[in-house]
């Protein structure tokens, strides 16, 4: 039971609806909140400055200067390890199988490794062209080569038999 | 709305009378200047005098530069109206439209040109609308300006005193009476709210005047009720008439403040 009348909220200048006192308050909170951390923050950034200023008055440790013959010495070392690291035993046995399968149709000329790419280079001989192509068929099933490829024939012409030399290239698996 | 702790100035308006309250605020608030003039040269109608006169107390330093919460006496510058719950739901516009219309419906050509506003009131229920001169607001404001005082409310006194005497009131059936400045504002009160709005010029002779009163008591009573009548007028209406029954006077003990200042006084923060 309502025991007053309601107020009259009528106004000419100002608005009916007054900010609630709850608005008000989260208001404060809020900018109570963000002043806590803005003030949090800059405390941060001025202890970060602080370490800053600490970390460069301490003296860093001097780095030596690069001695040439070490930098030669490394690159020498760099070139043994790469040799080292060819395959050459299951290469040359892979190749050789690869002959054997080829029914002595090819005639292996050269072998050249280059470690840096992991790539070998063979230069052979053989009769005719499909020799050549099924020689490359046997190298690209091999376990131990990979990408196969033909890069070049040429008939030899100075040669009485006019054998057709091949050059091919494949990267060898580690 | 003003800052809680800026000064106020409450300020009231009437054709023949000006008075000031200036309140300082703050943890506790305290009346530190008060005064209350009359406006020889007011005439019934025009705001003109009264602001002239407003102009000149505000030359002075007391009442500059505060939040300035103007009251404007009922009669002759402000129409009430209740306007009944419309039967579908209005934006603002067609509500502030169906208001001015029931005011000129009640008061005629007269308020057509006013400025308008309605009571905040919950949707289904009766809302009150006022009126006053379209041109008040920015004339009080002009006058103001040069006093560093800024205008946060403005309202009319029966509004005013309403609210500031509410809490001593019946919530049903009674009429609520403000006597001042020659003129009457009475609201009836039904369910907790106005239901109607009576505005009279009084005579020279007060008695006259409060047998009126008790006539409208009677006469807007239903055949048997026991209606109430709480009038809130100047300290010598309440003591000429002490021995009238069928009225309660309001006395809040307002010592030597004048009626007006009293109210100002009384008007909430």
């Amino acid at each position: 039971m309502r025991t007053s009348p309601r107020s009259v909220r009528l106004d000419f200048a100002a608005p009916v609806h007054p900010p609630r006192l709850a608005g008000a308050t989260l208001c404060a909170a809020g900018l109570a909140a963000a002043l806590a951390v803005g003030v949090a923050f800059d405390r941060k950034l001025a202890e970060r400055s602080q370490l800053d200023a600490e970390l460069a008055a301490t003296a860093p440790p001097r780095r030596a200067a690069p001695d040439p013959s070490a930098a030669r010495n490394a690159a020498d070392a760099a070139a043994i390890e790469r040799e080292l690291g060819i395959p050459w035993i299951r290469l040359l046995a892979e190749l050789e199988a690869a002959s054997q399968d080829s029914a002595s149709t090819v005639s292996l000329l050269a072998v050249a490794p280059d470690p840096g790419k992991h790539l070998v280079r063979i230069t052979a001989e053989v009769r005719a062209l499909n020799d050549a192509i099924a020689y490359l068929k046997r190298l690209q099933r091999s376990a131990v080569l990979r990408h196969p490829m033909l890069e070049s024939h040429e008939r030899r012409k100075d040669d009485p038999e006019h054998p057709l030399r091949v050059t091919l290239s494949a990267e060898w698996r580690t | 709305m003003s800052p809680r702790w800026r000064d106020e100035v409450a300020i009231y308006l009437a054709p023949r009378k000006l008075a000031l309250v200036r309140r300082a605020r703050g943890l506790r608030p305290r009346v530190v200047a008060e005064t209350e003039l009359t406006v020889l040269a007011g005439n019934a109608g025009g705001i003109g005098p009264v602001l002239s006169t407003l102009a000149d107390v505000l030359t002075d330093p007391t009442w500059q530069g505060a939040a300035a919460r103007a009251v404007v006496t009922d009669h002759p510058w402000a129409r009430y109206g209740v306007v009944p719950p419309p039967p579908a739901r209005l934006d603002a516009p067609a509500r502030l439209a169906h208001a001015r219309y029931v005011l000129g419906d009640a008061h005629g050509d007269a308020v057509a040109d006013w400025a308008v506003t309605l009571a905040d009131t919950p949707p289904g229920r009766p809302c009150v609308a006022c009126a006053t001169p379209a041109t008040l607001r920015t004339a009080l404001e002009d006058t103001l300006a040069p006093a560093r005082l800024t205008l946060v409310s403005l309202q009319p006194q029966l509004v005013v005193a309403f609210n500031a005497w509410r809490r001593r009131l019946p919530a049903d059936d009674a009429w609520f009476v403000r006597v001042d400045d020659g003129a009457l504002s009475a609201v009836h009160l039904s369910h907790g709210a106005w239901d109607r709005v009576h505005l009279a010029r009084l005579s020279a002779d007060w008695s006259v005047e409060l047998e009126r009163l008790e006539a409208l008591g009677r006469l807007t009573r239903p055949a048997g009720a026991e209606g109430r009548m709480l009038v809130d007028a100047p300290a010598w209406m309440r003591r000429g008439a002490a021995a009238r029954t069928g009225i309660e006077w309001l006395d809040e003990g307002d010592g030597e403040a004048s009626h007006v200042c009293a109210l100002l006084r009384r008007m909430a923060a």
